[in-house]
């Protein structure tokens, strides 16, 4: 039986689904998110599928710490190291916003090999899912990258020593080797250019590069589907035997032995 | 280009996915919710450990180490370089490779191939199973490279850096052993002070990094104060890409590091 509605309940309901339908007019955003939401995922995904989302989630929280340290950081060699201390000591939660940056990124790492870790167990990077693994090396390379130029920031004697030694290793490479660590230090020495340099890749070059190489993987995610556990009895995709067609319920299960049922 | 079995089963896949598949939301999205809400909550609690354990000092450590060291100084260089533990594979992968020749295979060479292994993982390995305990040569790979990793990360970690302090205190040994003088006592303290000692070895101190020489009779080779006291400030002019430049060291305190150099031959002192 159908239940009229009041009137105050459907101009409330129009109050919503009016704008909503506006954008969804113009743009199918509606539409999209309301795909992603509820399209069909395996039925066995388990909590090893979490991981990517996880990382995900790390890597946000690294773009809003990292947006409101970017307020408080001075760039400079004379300022770089007294803007750290103000920020973890002297700001409200700067501490916390600090900490969450330097440990979310030993966080983001050790989910990122975890993901890669569940992907290559689940033999996830298979037909037609490669493409989807090299996003993710080069997203995994990107990271390790974001992680180096991060250290120098600080500008304390760790984040020095380490960045000389890390420019030093570039050096070696064959051919282009002095090259790049010229170019990395901006010049003969580790010096305010080195700094501008690796704040500039640090905030705008990685992340940026970063952003787009996550969306492209979570848009092939979203067209590919995620991989069944291959320890699975019944996995989407698995061959048609009799036991799962069985299982289904879509055949009578073939009688054993010779006879009928017992 | 794929064959007709996996364009099959991916074809059964999208099926099976469309008739027996679960909504992503709320059933995934209750999983994913549960797990990022665990991340936060750990990075929030490392965070936390972190500051509270620590002091406002420079080097002041708590659980999960300091704050901060001190400023950044690259006039002495005592300090010992330490990357971010994931790189700690990488450093210790150098102290494999002794020799400068061989450098080059720990800095590039080791990491470059693993990389193209990566790469080329979904091409190599073409079959269909998925099951990892049917796939011998993936899991035999994957936990070679678990263990390499886990060990070279773990000795990265615990390297014994020989400390720049403690250095300091062999300087009245090395006098006496290499009968320096009294400019070549001064330039043997700057030696342990600087950090030379995080690459290059002397009469048995230091550790020995990135293919550095020992220095111990590196005057015996005929360089003169000066030449050396040049190397020193610029080695990239030398044709030597690993070591630092030390010019910001000055040119007096430069002048006295060659003469120690130079009058470390090895041959014992007093002469
Ligand atoms: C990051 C590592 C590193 C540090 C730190 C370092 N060196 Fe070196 N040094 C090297 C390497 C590697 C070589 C050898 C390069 C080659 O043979 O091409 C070398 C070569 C030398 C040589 C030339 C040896 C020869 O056979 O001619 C001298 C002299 C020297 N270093 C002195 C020093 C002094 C003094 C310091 C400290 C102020 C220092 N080094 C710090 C890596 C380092
Ligand atoms: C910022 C880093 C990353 C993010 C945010 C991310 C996110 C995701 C998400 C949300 C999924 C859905 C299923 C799941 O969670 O397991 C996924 C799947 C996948 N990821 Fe990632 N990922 C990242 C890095 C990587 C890396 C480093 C690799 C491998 C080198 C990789 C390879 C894959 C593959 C092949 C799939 C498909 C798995 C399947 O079909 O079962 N990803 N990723």
């Amino acid at each position: 039986m159908a239940r009229t509605k009041s009137k105050r309940r459907r101009q409330l309901e129009q109050v919503v689904v009016y704008p909503l339908d506006w954008v969804e007019e113009r743009s199918g955003f509606v539409g999209a998110i309301r795909y992603f939401l509820f399209r069909k995922v395996p039925h066995d995904t388990n909590w090893f599928h979490t991981l990517g989302s996880a990382t995900l989630t790390a890597f946000i929280v690294q773009l809003v710490t990292g947006v409101i340290l970017a307020f408080y950081y001075k760039p400079s060699p004379n300022e770089a190291y007294d803007s750290i201390q103000v920020i973890t000591n002297d700001l409200t939660l700067g501490w916390l916003v600090r900490g969450m940056h330097r440990w979310g990124a030993s966080v983001f790492i050790i989910l990122l090999f975890l993901h890669m870790g569940r992907v290559f167990l689940f033999g996830a990077y298979k037909y037609p899912r490669e493409l989807n693994w090299l996003l993710g090396v080069l997203i995994l390379v990107l990271a390790m990258l974001e992680g180096f130029t991060g250290y120098l920031l600080p500008w304390d004697q760790t984040a020095y020593w380490a960045t000389v030694v890390g420019i030093n290793l570039n050096a070696t490479a064959p051919f282009a080797g002095p090259f790049i660590s010229d170019f990395l230090r901006g010049g003969q020495e580790i010096g305010a250019n080195t700094l501008s340099i690796f704040y500039s890749m640090h905030m705008l070059l990685i992340p940026g590069g970063l952003i787009g190489l996550i969306t492209l993987h979570i848009y092939l995610v979203i067209r590919l589907g995620v991989t069944s556990p291959p320890w699975s009895q019944d996995p989407a995709g698995g061959e048609r035997t009799e036991v799962v067609t069985a299982k289904r319920g879509l055949v009578e299960p073939r009688p054993r032995g010779n006879g009928g049922p017992p | 280009m794929a064959n007709e079995q996996e364009r099959a089963y991916f074809k059964r896949y999208k099926e099976d996915v469309e008739t027996r598949g679960k909504p992503f939301h709320p059933w995934a999205m209750f999983h994913d919710t549960v797990m990022s809400l665990v991340v936060v909550s750990v990075i929030v609690a490392l965070a936390c450990v972190w500051y509270f354990t620590s002091g406002e000092e420079a080097g002041e450590s708590g659980i999960l180490g300091p704050r901060y060291t001190e400023e950044a100084d690259p006039g002495t260089t005592s300090f010992i370089p330490r990357p971010d533990w994931y790189f700690f594979f990488l450093f210790y992968l150098l102290r494999i490779f002794k020799w400068p020749e061989s450098v080059v295979l720990g800095t590039v060479g080791i990491p470059t191939i693993a990389l193209i292994l990566l790469f080329a993982l979904p091409f190599m390995d073409r079959r269909r199973e998925r099951r990892i305990v049917r796939r011998p040569v993936a899991l035999v790979g994957a936990l070679l490279v678990i263990a390499s990793m886990g060990i070279l990360t773990y000795k990265g970690a615990t390297a014994e850096e020989s400390l720049a302090s403690e250095n300091v205190e062999l300087v009245d040994e090395w006098v006496q052993e290499q009968g320096l003088s009294e400019e070549g006592e001064q330039g043997a303290t700057l030696f342990a002070q600087s950090g030379c000692q995080s690459c290059h070895t002397y009469l048995g101190s230091g550790s020995a990094n990135l293919g550095a020489p020992d220095l111990s009779d590196i005057g015996a080779s005929g360089q003169s104060a000066e030449e050396l006291a040049a190397y020193v400030a610029n080695p990239a002019e030398f044709g030597n890409q690993v070591m630092p430049a030390y010019a910001s060291l000055g040119e007096e305190n430069l002048m006295l590091l060659g003469t120690f150099l130079a009058e470390s031959t090895g041959e014992g002192g007093g002469e």
